[in-house]
């Protein structure tokens, strides 16, 4: 940070916060700054992603840590007034916890900071990501100075290889050990690549490191380069991200300035060259001897291993491919040494994992947490629990279409490339997908199956096929249409897919549906047989019915049916005409008394046969209806 | 109709010339005939045809030459072979000729009739594809083009960062701008369109003036999205991957747009939209007009 000032506001410019508007709320903060003349002692940074997506925009003003959240335009001139001219900063634009009053003003008293440990993102929200000085004050480049000056290849490779670090972007392969691999062979032309084709749904952390901290990432790739002895590298990053690769561009381009890649670097007469590579929208690309084929210029079709990537990659050239976070994890390792790494985590999974928290929960975000930490903290305490009332947490999906749902019934286990293998699902790249008791989870596992199908490269028969005709399953299922043999046919399918298909996509596409069917069977089974969704998705199996006893008569689900299905009189319980009713839900939110209950398709006859209905519960006990 | 199309027969056998041109004459189209490649070339240097119906094998001539000869002095000619010896190799060789279909000996009648008016139809389509073609690119952006593949060529893998600027600069992939940057990088057409049609960022069809992808990555599935996708479906009448009528928007369905802070989310050209409803929505998009050209 240049020059010393008394405030410094570090406003987030991540995709979330931009897009709630905060680079609007930066220009009214500067004109409020300068009509009070302020602007000598305040300072305003532009960061990348503060993690706290849920809160956009948010700012954290320093030095005290206040952070502030939700900010509106109108907000502002208060905010300037009482904050940074009269030192008095304003409650009612702080953070809360769901459901209390107390605000919060200090960023690390607020538990979704507070239980997280900042490694790979030790810079979010404190630099400007598009300036090389900062990243530089922060120790940047001192990892890949080491690396270069004072190190010998194998001396990088033996701290990486003791830190234990293993590979983030889901199968959890120890990076020192790709390197010793690609290292070993012989060969005048090696390529130093980095995985940025985040292409799980519900997963954005590369995206938000390469936002936030891009030049780590090209640290991290300094450091590989030379410790595999290649002298030139690609980043491959999604073309859905083009704010990353602007600033990935943009920090590329300030390295070669500062003489950190191109020839002779500091001095250490090692050259490393770098080059950006945009994909073009295949989710199979993800996978590395697809990535490759794509960079070559060709489809990205995945190609049997052997030969790895190590001995034959880009151009049948020595290769290594490692995912954003885990460069962006090695600039520390080098710096702080193996064993600070691993003061973090488990045994065989040390150090830790940044997660993309999202789906059905208050404090949806970027977290980074040590490895082994329970779910049940980052859902309930980093996460602040599911969001809305009458919602239950149902189950958390780990690792995309790739991984599995998490039931609540195993909340407790810890977070590590074993014991998340364990339960069916995938540790991934770090997308985690909250799940309430409105998410049906057979529409769920076909949801992963139709981005499979579609996304699978069709080179192997028993993916492409095979994720077709488990999706028509589904389909049926979720129409009605099921059979009692389907879950067993599912089951049989899922297990030639995976034993058949060359490579990553196929041999997990299976999970989403084998993990539902052991955690959810219920559900299949009441989807085959009741012809009954209980969480009222599948429109074709429910129907909604509003319980007398619990119905106030406040006419809200009247107001909010866009179909005008619901009928009766203010104070008086309302009612469903099912043959108007088009199933969409909406009443069903929007009734503050839960009164209306989801039940199987064309049901008639008492609901309390199939769901409680509290006797004489409700306002009315006298009077009003007969 | 019909009678405004002229048709030359080319066979060695009469009796085939004879049929055949009883056949077309009474379909109303206006049919000579040639007894061989020779006598087929000087009828054709003194009338025009729009179609020459001819067999491969004949003696001197023969029906490859007269392709060959067509494709370089008539290239406006449809050609259609007639073939009593449909090996692989020669109709191989006549397609890459490009002929447009052929007809196999012995044949009845409504073959004859079946494959003609084929031809007839696929001319006409193509005839006012070109014309659309080449009314749509303007030659200066033609010229922008090729420049820009130029700088390209004869560097490895450059296939899918070209097709990204050509993309960028024409709005989509039609097969005349794959076939540019096939002949612009020295690349098989084949390659480049297995790779256009591979990647899901590609696309053949023209865009509308503004762009609307929908996310259907897990956190906005979770939250919804699909009630906002099918609103807007309604709303604007179109499918995924279609384009208005008017053609202000299309629309297009992405995996995940990695901002699942904001789910449910939609991005409009560069704007990003979090937390959208189905009720929001429509207010969205009216603020995007179309763009007057």
């Amino acid at each position: 940070m240049s020059e010393q000032k008394r405030i410094n506001l570090m406003v987030c410019a991540g995709t979330g916060c931009v897009s709630a508007g905060s680079l609007e709320i930066k220009k009214v903060i500067e004109t409020e700054i300068n009509k009070r003349g302020l602007e000598k002692e305040v300072g305003i940074v532009l960061t990348g992603c503060n993690g706290l997506c849920a809160g956009g925009p948010v700012i954290a003003v320093y030095p005290e840590e206040i952070f502030y959240q939700k900010l509106k335009p109108e907000d502002i001139p208060h905010l300037v007034e009482e904050h940074f001219l009269k030192g008095r900063p304003v409650q009612r634009l702080m953070y809360k916890m769901p459901e209390k009053r107390k605000a919060i003003p200090v960023m690390s008293e607020i538990p979704f900071f507070k239980y997280q440990v900042l490694r790979v993102l030790r810079n979010k929200g404190l630099i400007d990501p598009e300036k090389i000085e900062e990243y530089i004050a922060r120790d940047g480049y001192q990892g890949a100075a080491k690396a270069l000056t004072e190190m010998t290849s194998e001396e990088i490779i033996k701290v990486v290889k003791d830190s234990g670090i293993r590979g983030r972007g889901g199968a959890g392969f120890p990076t020192g050990l790709k390197w010793e691999f690609a290292s070993k062979v012989k060969s005048d032309i090696k390529f130093m690549l980095c995985n940025g084709d985040e292409g799980d749904p519900g997963a954005f952390m590369d995206r938000s490191v390469m936002e936030a901290d891009p030049h780590s990432v090209i640290e991290g790739m300094i450091i590989g380069a030379k410790a595999i002895g290649a002298n030139k590298g690609y980043i491959y990053v999604r073309a859905e991200y083009p704010l990353a690769v602007r600033r990935l561009q943009l920090a590329i381009d300030q390295a070669k300035e500062a003489g950190l890649l191109g020839k002779n670097i500091l001095d250490s007469g090692f050259d490393f060259d770098l080059e950006i590579y945009q994909g073009a929208g295949a989710f199979v690309c993800g996978e590395e001897t697809a990535l490759m084929r794509s960079i070559e210029g060709r489809r990205g079709m995945p190609r049997p291993r052997p030969p790895f990537p190590a001995h034959k990659g880009l151009w049948d050239k020595p290769s290594v491919l490692n995912n954003v976070e885990t460069l962006a994890g090695i600039p520390q390792i080098i710096l702080n040494g193996a064993q600070w790494f691993r003061s973090l985590g488990t045994e065989k999974s040390p150090g830790t994992k940044v997660f993309a928290l999202t789906g059905a929960i208050n404090n949806v975000g970027l977290v980074e947490v040590p490895m082994g930490i329970p779910l049940r903290m980052i859902i309930y305490d980093i996460g602040a629990g599911i969001k809305g009332k009458n919602r239950t947490f149902k189950a958390v999906q780990l690792g995309g279409p790739s991984g599995g749902c998490i039931p609540e019934s195993l909340i407790d286990t810890p977070v590590d490339y074993e014991s998340i293998l364990a339960t069916g699902a995938i540790m991934g790249s770090g997308g985690m997908v909250v799940m309430d008791n409105n998410n049906c989870m057979v529409g769920m596992a076909k949801f992963f199956l139709e981005f499979t199908a579609e996304e699978s490269c069709g080179k192997c028969p028993p993916c492409r096929i095979g994720t077709k005709i488990m999706l028509d399953i589904l389909t049926d299922i979720s129409e009605g249409k099921g059979n009692k043999e389907d879950i067993e046919t599912l089951q049989d399918l899922s297990h030639d897919i995976i034993a058949t298909s060359l490579c990553g996509l196929g041999q997990t596409a299976p999970n989403p549906v084998l993990t539902t069917i052991r955690y959810f069977r219920d559900e299949y089974e009441s989807h085959i047989n009741d012809r009954w969704c209980k969480a009222g998705v599948c429109r074709d199996l429910c129907s909604f019915h509003i319980i007398e006893q619990l119905c106030t008569g406040c006419g809200a689900c009247m107001m909010a049916c866009p179909s005008k299905a619901i009928m009766g009189e203010k104070k008086k319980p309302h009612k469903i005409i099912q043959e108007a009713c088009i199933r969409c839900r909406t009443c069903y939110v929007t009734c503050k008394f839960n009164s209306i209950k989801i039940l199987p398709a064309k049901f008639e006859g008492d609901p309390a046969t199939l769901v409680e209905v509290p006797a004489g519960a409700g306002m009315r006990k006298e009077g009003g209806v007969e | 109709m019909s009678d405004d199309i002229k048709i030359l027969v080319v066979d060695d056998e009469p009796v085939i010339l004879k049929s055949c041109k009883r056949i077309l004459d009474a379909e109303g189209y206006k049919a000579d005939s040639a007894s061989g490649g020779r006598e087929g070339i000087i009828t054709m240097e003194k009338n025009a045809y729009d179609f020459v119906i001819t067999d491969l094998k004949m003696p001197e001539v023969d029906g490859l030459t007269l392709i060959k000869w067509l494709k370089k002095s008539r290239p406006d000619i449809g050609v259609i072979i007639i073939t009593g010896y449909p090996s692989q190799e020669t109709i191989k060789d006549a397609i890459e000729l490009g002929i447009i279909d052929y007809v196999p000996k012995p044949f009845t009648p409504a073959v004859l009739i079946d494959v003609v008016k084929r031809a007839i139809e696929w001319k006409k389509k193509k005839v006012s594809d070109e014309v659309k073609k080449e009314e749509e690119f303007p030659p200066s952006m033609i010229a922008e083009l090729d420049r820009m593949i130029k700088g390209y060529r004869n560097k490895p893998g450059s296939l899918i960062p070209v097709l990204q600027r050509v993309q960028e600069m024409v709005g989509y992939l039609p097969p005349i701008v794959q076939k540019r940057v096939s002949r612009g990088l020295n690349i098989p057409a084949a390659e480049v369109h297995s790779v256009v049609s591979f990647y899901s960022f590609f696309t053949m069809k023209p865009r509308g003036d503004h762009i609307i992808k929908v996310c259907l990555g897990t956190a906005c599935y979770v939250k919804g999205i699909e009630e906002v996708l099918s609103k807007i479906k309604k709303g604007l009448h179109i499918e995924v991957g279609g384009i208005t009528e008017d053609k202000r928007f299309s629309l297009e369905a992405v995996r995940c747009l990695g901002a699942c802070g904001l789910a449910p989310v939609l991005v409009i050209d560069h704007d990003t939209y979090g937390a959208i409803s189905p009720k929001k929505v429509t207010e969205i998009l009216d603020a995007y007009q179309p763009v007057t050209k």
